[in-house]
């Protein structure tokens, strides 16, 4: 059934919402990586839950008014309307007073959201509101969704992607550096507004599917995730469109075949396996291989020590040390060096000379940098044969000298 | 614009100095920071080709000075012109240089891309990063001495490092007139003394440097002209005039001898 689903083979319904899902989870993701490098991803909170109040109170009007109160457009136009006011909210408010911006979003998202309760209860208890299935909006639902809907959705997904893409350089230029992007004439306000209107869109159109509630994590999680395997921006932008439209894919598919659960929350889900994923198990910046490396460069550090000690032949204290040397066998069991163990100790004294003679004679400007450890770096490799030999003549003059 | 010519008896020309309108000129420069003033009423020229260092305590508005100069902060009043010109017309002629504290420096780019930053002004939004552009920024690299560190993400640098990538970035820029704020703060005496170099060598071509700077005992080595700023402007002028025991009490609002060591505020 789930193989059915993804291959999108459940018939036209499921397959429209799964490609629809697919589209918005990618957009959702590029629009919010763009908040995250402007270390503002927490805004897109107070748009989505600023949508509310709109929703009720379009459908209210429009209904008032003798139109159908349940048209997609005029339910969205509604959400945008008062989300947009939300936003201007938190900037009066961050601007005016001396509130942060935490403290606003959190005001103007909760007081919102309230009122957005109240219009929303209203709307069920009328009669004819009764089947407005607003509530829908919530938490999201595949049930229903039209053409001509899924087509609102790629369109306003291309169209907010162009976008994006165009001012990608002014965009990371304000998130790196503020003062610099302002100082080449670049207006940081309309960049904001930029990034604001996208998250905006974004969020409208696709709390059909996610839900007003959830649409939050389609925003942030596949851009954190992102942030796990690259350090280049552009890329964290791309991988944060896959890591969504995977997410929406999937999640849409799984709901699609499991009758009565609803799309957003597991939508999310998957977008948090993805996280998980992520943050466990990427290259480099992942828990895992950040573990690993921290270990192995402690076992080297205990490894280079021990050796410099049976070097000089100064005793070894530290038990983590002994063990070490004893696994590689440099030590035996009663911790008396082993054949091997001398030479290595011999090799590893004579790359600390050789660096410390470097060092000096070069004051420090040609060495490791000052935050690496040379007895950790083989001089062989890092320094030509010739230079080794000069510094083998130095240091055998040194000899000379001071045994003269 | 004209150039005068210093030439001496048998000819030479031994010095081109621009002519004295050839300024950053500001007048009745205020900006606030809610009601309280963070610099008050500035007036002051000073002159292209000059290497000026701007000197006051904490608080005394020196980075706001440099910010307002490029309406980073938005001055209550003044009118500042650069050359005879409004800022607006010579925007791209003018490299400003952040402080290092003020940008993240976890943001996911590299040595070359902040680097390349310094090329958007000329580029606009689409400009290709072409074979030329990518000259300038290896040109630069190898000027601050980061050749090496090109690819490498930018919080993973050292302060002295993370200072050069901002100087190259301003390099780049090939502007006219150069605002540093703070570029020795956290910087290692090497680094400092490649900077100093380079501000040196961008002065003998000919640009106009301003730079924020906080060590007292080396202001007479580093600078021919000094800025003394405590909220108000305390003296301008050839550092040997302006930078004198008076004017720094003045500043300081206590009595300070630059060369003790432990006047370093």
């Amino acid at each position: 059934m789930l193989r059915d689903a993804l291959v999108l083979s459940l018939g036209y319904n499921a397959t429209l919402v799964t490609l629809g899902a697919a589209i918005l989870g990618c957009s959702a993701g590029i629009a919010g990586s763009f908040l995250y490098l402007r270390k503002n991803a927490l805004i897109s909170d107070a748009i989505s839950h600023a949508t509310l109040p709109g929703l009720g109170l379009a459908f209210m009007l429009a209904s008032s008014l003798g139109f159908d109160g349940r048209s997609l457009i005029v339910l969205l136009v509604g959400a945008g309307f008062s989300a947009a006011l939300g936003l201007m909210a938190v900037s009066w408010l961050t601007h005016m007073t001396r509130l942060e911006k935490d403290a606003a979003i959190g005001a103007v998202l909760s007081v919102f959201f309230g009122f957005g309760v109240v219009v929303l209860t209203i709307v069920q208890n009328n009669p004819s509101g009764s089947q407005a299935g607003l509530e829908g909006f919530l938490l999201g639902s595949t049930a229903g969704m039209l053409l001509n809907e899924s087509f609102l959705i790629l369109l306003t997904s291309l169209v907010a992607f162009a976008l994006l893409v165009i001012f990608y350089r002014p965009i990371t230029l304000v998130s790196f550096d503020e003062g610099y992007a302002r100082s080449i004439g670049i207006s940081v306000r309309l960049v904001d507004y930029l990034i604001l209107a996208v998250a905006l869109v974004v969020t409208v159109i696709g709390m059909k599917i996610v839900g007003l509630i959830l649409i939050v994590a389609l925003l942030i999680i596949p851009s954190v995730s992102a942030r796990f395997w690259s350090d280049k921006a552009h890329r964290i932008v791309i991988l944060s469109g896959i890591f969504g439209a995977l997410s929406g894919y999937v999640g849409s598919a799984v709901s699609a075949v499991s009758l009565g659960l609803p799309t957003g929350p597991i939508i999310v889900l998957c977008s948090t396996a993805v996280f998980v994923v992520s943050f466990l198990f990427a290259p480099r910046r992942g828990i895992l291989s950040s573990m690993i490396k921290s270990l192995r460069f402690e076992q080297t550090l205990h490894l280079a020590q021990g050796l410099l000690a049976i070097a000089q032949e100064q005793p070894i204290y530290e038990a983590k040390t002994l063990r070490i040397l004893k696994r590689k066998g440099y030590l035996r069991r009663d911790s008396v060096p082993t054949q091997l163990g001398y030479a290595r100790a011999q090799k590893t004294l004579l790359n600390e000379r050789r660096w410390a003679y470097w060092i000096n004679h070069h004051n420090g400007t040609q060495g490791p940098h000052t935050h690496q450890i040379s007895t950790l770096i083989d001089i062989e490799q890092k320094l030509t044969p010739d230079q080794i030999s000069l510094i083998d003549q130095g240091l055998a003059n040194a000899q000379e000298g001071r045994l003269a | 614009m004209s150039n005068l010519a210093l030439v001496s008896e048998d000819g030479q020309k031994l010095e081109t100095f621009k002519r004295d309108d050839l300024t950053i000129a500001v007048h009745g420069l205020t900006v606030n920071y809610g009601t309280t003033p963070a610099i008050y009423s500035i007036d002051v020229s000073i002159p292209a080709g000059s290497l000026t260092g701007i000197i006051g305590p904490n608080g005394a508005g020196k980075s706001t000075f440099l910010k307002a100069l490029m309406s980073i902060e938005q001055p209550v009043s003044g009118h500042i012109t650069f050359h005879n010109q409004a800022l607006r017309d010579v925007r791209d002629k003018i490299a400003y240089v952040p402080q290092r504290a003020d940008v993240d420096w976890d943001f996911p780019a590299s040595v070359s891309d902040v680097v390349g930053m310094g090329l958007y002004s000329k580029m606009g939004l689409w400009g290709r990063m072409g074979k030329s552009a990518k000259q300038k920024i290896n040109g630069a690299l190898e000027k601050v001495g980061l050749t090496h560190f090109a690819d490498r993400q930018i919080g993973q640098l050292s302060g002295g490092q993370q200072q050069r990538v901002f100087l190259a970035r301003a390099l780049v820029q090939d502007a006219e007139i150069y605002l540093f704020d703070e570029p020795f703060a956290g910087v290692d005496a090497a680094t400092e003394n490649s900077i100093i170099e380079i501000l040196k060598e961008l002065q003998d071509s000919g640009k106009t440097i301003l730079v924020v700077h906080h060590d007292l005992h080396t202001v007479t080595e580093y600078f021919d002209h000094a800025l003394l700023l405590n909220k108000r402007l305390i003296s301008f002028g050839p550092t040997q005039d302006s930078f004198t025991k008076d004017y720094l009490a003045k500043t300081y609002g206590k009595p300070i001898d630059p060369l003790n060591r432990e006047h370093v505020i």
